[in-house]
């Protein structure tokens, strides 16, 4: 539409955004200040918004004791994630297969990640941010592999079979998934797997399939067959052509379909509180807090929500624009 | 492709979602007919529909159920006109301001669930801000009751949906048809007028889409209630999902949370059936 002129017009309407935006970021930035202040400033009776900041809550939640030397520890991993960040950047520079640089990368970080309890006596919290990270890792990991194969055949086969599958996962998908899990809960009980960060892998990758095909699939269609039907006259076979022809320009495809996967597996809270006992994930360990109201526990709470959603706020920094793209191409073509 | 090779592609897929959805689908429905709770788990009693016959004249189950009406009823239409207006908004003003607004308003939806809930929740403590600024303006303190629990289940429900319609009008209005508005504009349309007649017509297939999607995930709303109600019934404040969770977790009654699951996927599947007809026609015209 052509832009508004009249200048009050236009005030209102900046006025109207500039609200709806200090509406969304409320919550999250009061409770960052509360992370940062003492139970007794985050008590005080009048709001508090300049004060003593303090990372004492942090320190609480996420280590037991603080290492002799906290800042060699804190200069080493600094260092170490500055230097993957710099590669990672830079890939396109360094010879050599850029997937293979990502995913070293990937791996390198989750090793860090892992081994850090062998170095640095970290709290309970800890335990669960990493059980958070295998999860989620291994949900993107598996759903994108499986998903892309059945996603390339079902944007590629014109059979009725492809289109029954398609309209089955779409109702999966809008089932209510406690319906489904209740069966897995007590499945988990008679095999043993009940509490195991395995069965809730399985059942996220089971519960995230559906939308991880048909995310899939779009992208596919929007690929030539020409080329991989070049590749096949060249006499690749149809696997071969896959992996090699097309697989390599689907990267924005699958990356915005990994981060959907990924934000959905972080994000679980049901699965994870009904499919296990002590070996939480972070948002059951999170929703633990809410119950208790003593001012320790209030600014505890705050430094845990807000160092789980830090992960979230770096990841979508990075792919705001894939982010957008996935939320909106399924919707506004159909 | 042919069905062979197809057929291989998506055995993997296939096989996960016939073993871990279909399956577990059947189990529900099996395990709805039997008496079970944590001490009998492993030889289960069966009840026929009795599990059923329970859930129906349930006064609790039926009070949650009007809840999550009514809580579907007035987030899903607040969502969608907030969302309306702030992409008809920001379509109005231009530069890098746009992208800064867009980040923001997609903030409440990327975060966590449970934890924007736990910060939202922060805000109505005796030592929030809000609850600060409740106490300043009305001059009394502001409780948890059974009315504001779920007049704030409402609003944080607004504050973490919103973005998704808005972004996906917002997309919609980048496409809007440039030679309809200027025929409006030779024809002396004002602003009311266009929205009215080309930009609403313009985006109601999406309006369609966004209102089955938005429904069915009201309907499942538990993260949220579990977080601000902590559980506690006194609020009056449970959602079916969240009445099936308690009846299975706390009260133990297995049995009777799957018949009640059942019968939710039985409810869901009156607005489901429509939509999956719908994209089955779709698809065989596409093919």
């Amino acid at each position: 539409m052509q832009k508004i002129k009249n200048p009050i017009a236009l005030t209102l309407i900046y006025l109207a955004l500039i609200a709806y935006a200090l509406f969304s970021v409320a919550p999250v930035v009061w409770t960052t200040l509360q992370s940062l202040k003492t139970p007794r400033q985050a008590y005080s009776p009048t709001p508090l918004f300049i004060f003593d900041a303090t990372f004492d809550n942090y320190r609480d939640l996420w280590l037991n004791s603080v290492p002799k030397n906290p800042w060699l520890v804190g200069i080493i991993l600094a260092g170490i994630v500055i230097g993957l960040v710099v590669i990672g950047f830079n890939a396109n520079r360094i010879p050599g297969q850029n997937y293979i640089i990502y995913g070293g990368i990937l791996v390198v970080s989750f090793l860090i990640v892992w081994m850090i309890p062998k170095f640095v006596n970290t709290a309970e919290f800890y335990k669960y941010f990493l059980n958070s990270v295998i999860v989620t890792l291994g949900t993107v990991t598996i759903s994108l592999s499986i998903g892309c194969l059945a996603g390339y055949a079902l944007a590629r086969y014109s059979g009725i079979a492809g289109v029954l599958i398609l309209v089955a996962a779409l109702g999966f998908r809008a089932l209510p998934s406690l319906a489904l899990v209740l069966p897995y809960f007590w499945l988990g009980q008679v095999t043993g797997l009940y509490d195991t960060l395995a069965l809730l892998i399985i059942t996220l990758v089971a519960i995230n399939q559906p939308f991880t095909i048909w995310m899939l699939r779009s992208f596919f269609m929007n690929i030539p067959r020409e080329l991989e039907e070049a590749a096949m006259v060249d006499g690749c076979s149809r696997v071969s052509a896959f992996i090699k022809v097309i697989i390599p320009i689907m990267w924005p495809g699958i990356v915005s379909t990994g981060l959907f996967s990924l934000l959905l597996a972080y994000s679980d809270f049901l699965l994870a509180k009904i499919l296990t006992r002590s070996n939480w994930t972070l948002t059951v360990a999170i929703s633990q807090f809410t119950g208790g109201e003593d001012p320790g526990q209030l600014t505890l709470a705050a430094a845990a929500a807000v160092s789980a959603t830090i992960p979230i706020v770096i990841v979508i920094l990075f792919f705001q624009k894939q982010l957008i793209k996935g939320l909106t191409t399924g919707a506004v073509k159909g | 492709m042919k069905a062979k090779d197809f057929y291989k592609f998506v055995a993997p897929s296939l096989i996960a979602m016939g073993t871990l959805l279909v399956f577990p689908l059947v189990m529900a429905t099996w395990l709805g007919l039997n008496f079970m709770t944590y001490r009998n788990i492993n030889n289960p009693v069966f009840v026929g529909l009795a599990n059923y016959i329970e859930v129906l004249t349930d006064q609790r189950f039926w009070q949650a159920f009007r809840f999550t009406v009514l809580f579907i009823a007035i987030t899903v239409p607040a969502t969608i006109v907030i969302g309306f207006l702030l992409a008809l908004f920001l379509d109005q003003i231009s530069g890098h301001v746009r992208g800064v607004f867009i980040t923001t308003y997609l903030l409440p939806m990327v975060i966590v669930p449970v934890v924007g809930t736990m910060m939202f929740r922060l805000l109505f403590v005796p030592s929030g801000i809000a609850a600060w600024l409740y106490q300043e303006i009305l001059k009394q303190p502001f409780f948890f009751n059974e009315v504001s629990v779920k007049i704030l289940i409402i609003l944080n429900a607004i504050w973490t949906t919103t973005p998704f319609p808005f972004i996906v009008m917002y997309a919609g209005l980048q496409t809007l048809p440039q030679e309809q508005i200027e025929a409006a504009l030779m024809d002396g349309a004002n602003r009311r007028q266009q929205v009215r007649y080309i930009v609403i017509p313009h985006l109601s297939s999406l309006l369609v889409f966004l209102g089955l999607i938005l429904i069915m995930d009201a309907y499942r709303v538990f993260d949220s209630i579990f977080v601000l109600t902590q559980q506690n019934p006194i609020y009056k404040a449970a959602s079916v999902m969240s009445y099936i969770f308690r009846t299975a977790m706390a009260v133990q009654q297995l049995g009777l949370a799957n018949a009640m699951a059942i019968l939710t996927v039985i409810m869901v599947m009156i607005v489901l059936i429509p939509l999956l007809v719908h994209t089955y026609h779709d698809q065989i015209e596409e093919r």
